[in-house]
């Protein structure tokens, strides 16, 4: 269990972060100047909050109320560094034994050299390494002082992007095997997945809870964190009807049948505003004027036109009109679609611009909160 | 030919080396590494020797240590004397010497990636074994450049020299003093031997400074 609330006043930046995570790994993501760095400095003492509480397993590690502020030293904690701040003057072996007592090898040293496949590695020197096998030697030194707390800035970001998807699981693996507290730090939703078990969103300072990283991509609780996660085809709709199993919308001028959420409660009522998106990937093309057999096919089914498109290598991104009166809901289009190389040619979008979509109710995601 | 100034100079740069280096490596990580009241005041004492005549500078060295001089009293207690003694030639090499330690020093101190010191400090090292394993090893070419700077300066320093400790031949002429009084005696000979001889012990430390700067660690 890790709870960190911590406010810090940097000029114009404010760091006003607040989770609590009861899973072993947790991740930080968020853009570069979001305050993930500065979380992690404050976790490791090397940063004093102006105020807050950090607490991990038990122990209080800072607290402005009870004017508890333990240095670096005494936290029991291991940091991994962006760039991994191996010392270029020692050698692996040195590096590994600088953090442990006594200097002698340990039982534990040797198992950690052998689980990251250090041992041909000692002799050399940091800058002799690739960058896979630094990572590994700067896991390997955090973790040789044993520590309770395991912090890691951006880990991966150094290597090469073959590389970085290999030593993801290799990471995810290791942290595992380990089994204590770990904070993740990335820019990257899809690496804070691959690694972690929850997930914190930072924006500007402020964090939104430490959250369950299915439900984080699977079930958003708003519209902000929607947002966060780079959500496509945000859109806007008037409740027209929750009393069914599905909730019914007015998007558009027709009618839009949404799943339920299956952890987050729906508080509004028939005839209030809410915000929802449609996952660009689970809209389907549906050829005109051919009789639509498959009953599912026939919910959620809009007319329209593309009106622009993207090559993006091995997907097409399409823009779509809805073929009905008023303003498009996204400026000069309603929803954005994404479909494989392969369909857009079979189905020879480049040329036939009129189809019809459906919607899958299970792919609109309802917002309950802004 | 009289070499006693050859080796006078010598000792006392050495010495006032010394002396430079003990006290100004730690404040040059200070300056590099701690944001304290009164550091930039501290920063633009310690250059002042690089900007002030030597003859001011060794004026006011000379009112400190002299015989009614604030420092000059206290030390009368322990009997040291300062003022017309190879000491005093001692300290006025070490003040001409100080702000060219301190600039290159803490030029290499502020060189020295933060996150290795904050690296080391997560694994347990204080503050002190920090300064002794991770940055002054990392900033040694930079300490070693401004520790050979500073006794080449020191060996060469005429003007606080010759306020703090005069030109007493035998006895406080050191080899700047030595060769303007064979000027002063148009003895060109001595002058010039003297001078080939302090370019030749200059130049020999340049070099080895250059060889050691490439050596890895």
């Amino acid at each position: 269990m890790l709870s960190v609330t911590a406010r810090k006043q940097f000029g114009d930046f404010t760091l006003d972060a607040a989770w609590t995570s009861d899973q072993a790994i947790v991740a930080l993501v968020g853009p570069s100047g979001s305050g993930k760095t500065l979380t992690l400095q404050c976790l490791a003492g090397l940063i004093s909050p102006d105020s807050g509480r950090i607490i991990a397993t038990g122990r209080t590690l800072f607290d402005s109320d009870a004017r508890v502020d333990l240095r670096p030293q005494q936290r029991r904690i291991g940091y991994v560094f962006q760039g991994y701040a191996l010392f270029p003057h020692m050698t692996v072996a040195q590096n590994l034994a600088y953090g442990v007592r006594n200097g002698a090898r340990s039982d534990l040293t040797n198992r950690i050299i052998d689980r990251l496949g250090l041992g041909p590695l000692m002799a050399r020197y940091p800058q002799d390494l690739s960058g896979g096998q630094q990572q590994r030697a700067a896991l390997a030194r955090a973790l040789a002082t044993d520590p309770d707390l395991l912090l890691l800035d951006e880990p991966l970001s150094a290597l090469d992007a073959p590389l970085r998807r290999e030593l993801a699981s290799e990471l995810s693996h290791t942290l595992r095997d380990w089994g204590k507290l770990a904070v993740l730090v990335t820019h990257d939703l899809a690496e804070a997945y691959q690694i972690a078990d929850m997930v914190v969103l930072y924006d500007h300072g402020r964090t939104t809870g430490a959250v369950p990283k299915n439900d984080l991509l699977w079930n958003p609780s708003s519209e902000r964190v929607a947002r966060l996660i780079g959500a496509r085809n945000i859109l806007e709709a008037t409740i027209a009807d929750t009393s069914g199993d599905s909730i019914v919308l007015d998007w558009r001028g027709g009618r839009l049948e949404a799943a339920r959420s299956p952890s987050h409660q729906l508080h509004a009522r028939a005839g209030e505003q809410l915000a929802f998106f449609v996952r660009p990937e689970y809209v389907r093309l549906i050829r005109k004027n051919r009789p639509v057999t498959d009953g599912l096919r026939q919910t959620n089914l809009f007319h329209g036109d593309i009106v622009g498109e993207r090559d993006e290598g091995t997907v097409w991104v399409l823009y779509f009109r809805l073929a009905r009166p008023g303003q498009p809901s996204q400026g000069e289009y309603d929803l954005e679609i994404e479909i494989p190389k392969l369909v857009y040619e079979r189905l020879r979008i480049s040329t036939d611009r009129h189809w019809d979509v459906s919607i899958h109710p299970g792919s609109i995601q309802v917002l309950p909160g802004r | 030919m009289d070499m006693f100034p050859v080796w006078l100079s010598l000792r006392v740069a050495l010495l006032a080396t010394l002396i430079t280096v003990a006290a100004g490596v730690p404040l040059a990580w200070l300056l590099a590494r701690r944001h304290f009241p009164g550091r930039d005041v501290i920063s633009a004492a310690v250059l002042s020797p690089l900007v002030l005549p030597p003859t001011v500078l060794g004026y006011y060295l000379l009112m400190l240590v002299g015989a009614r001089g604030a420092l000059g009293r206290v030390l009368e207690r322990w009997n040291i004397e300062l003022a017309f003694t190879w000491k005093g030639a001692v300290l006025a090499a070490a003040v001409g010497s100080f702000p060219l330690l301190i600039r290159t020093a803490q030029a290499g101190f502020e060189s020295v990636d933060r996150r290795l010191e904050q690296a080391a400090a997560t694994l347990g090292h204080s503050e002190l074994s920090i300064f002794w394993t991770i940055s002054a090893p990392l900033a040694w070419r930079a300490i070693l450049a401004g520790t050979v700077l500073a006794f080449c300066r020191a060996f060469g320093d005429f003007g606080i020299t010759l306020m703090v400790a005069g030109n007493i031949p035998g006895r406080t002429q050191t080899l700047p003093l030595a060769i303007y009084d064979h000027v002063q005696a148009n003895q060109l000979d001595q002058a010039n031997m003297l001078s080939l001889l302090s370019i030749g012990i200059v130049l020999f430390l340049m070099l080895a400074l250059g060889r050691a700067a490439r050596l890895r660690f």
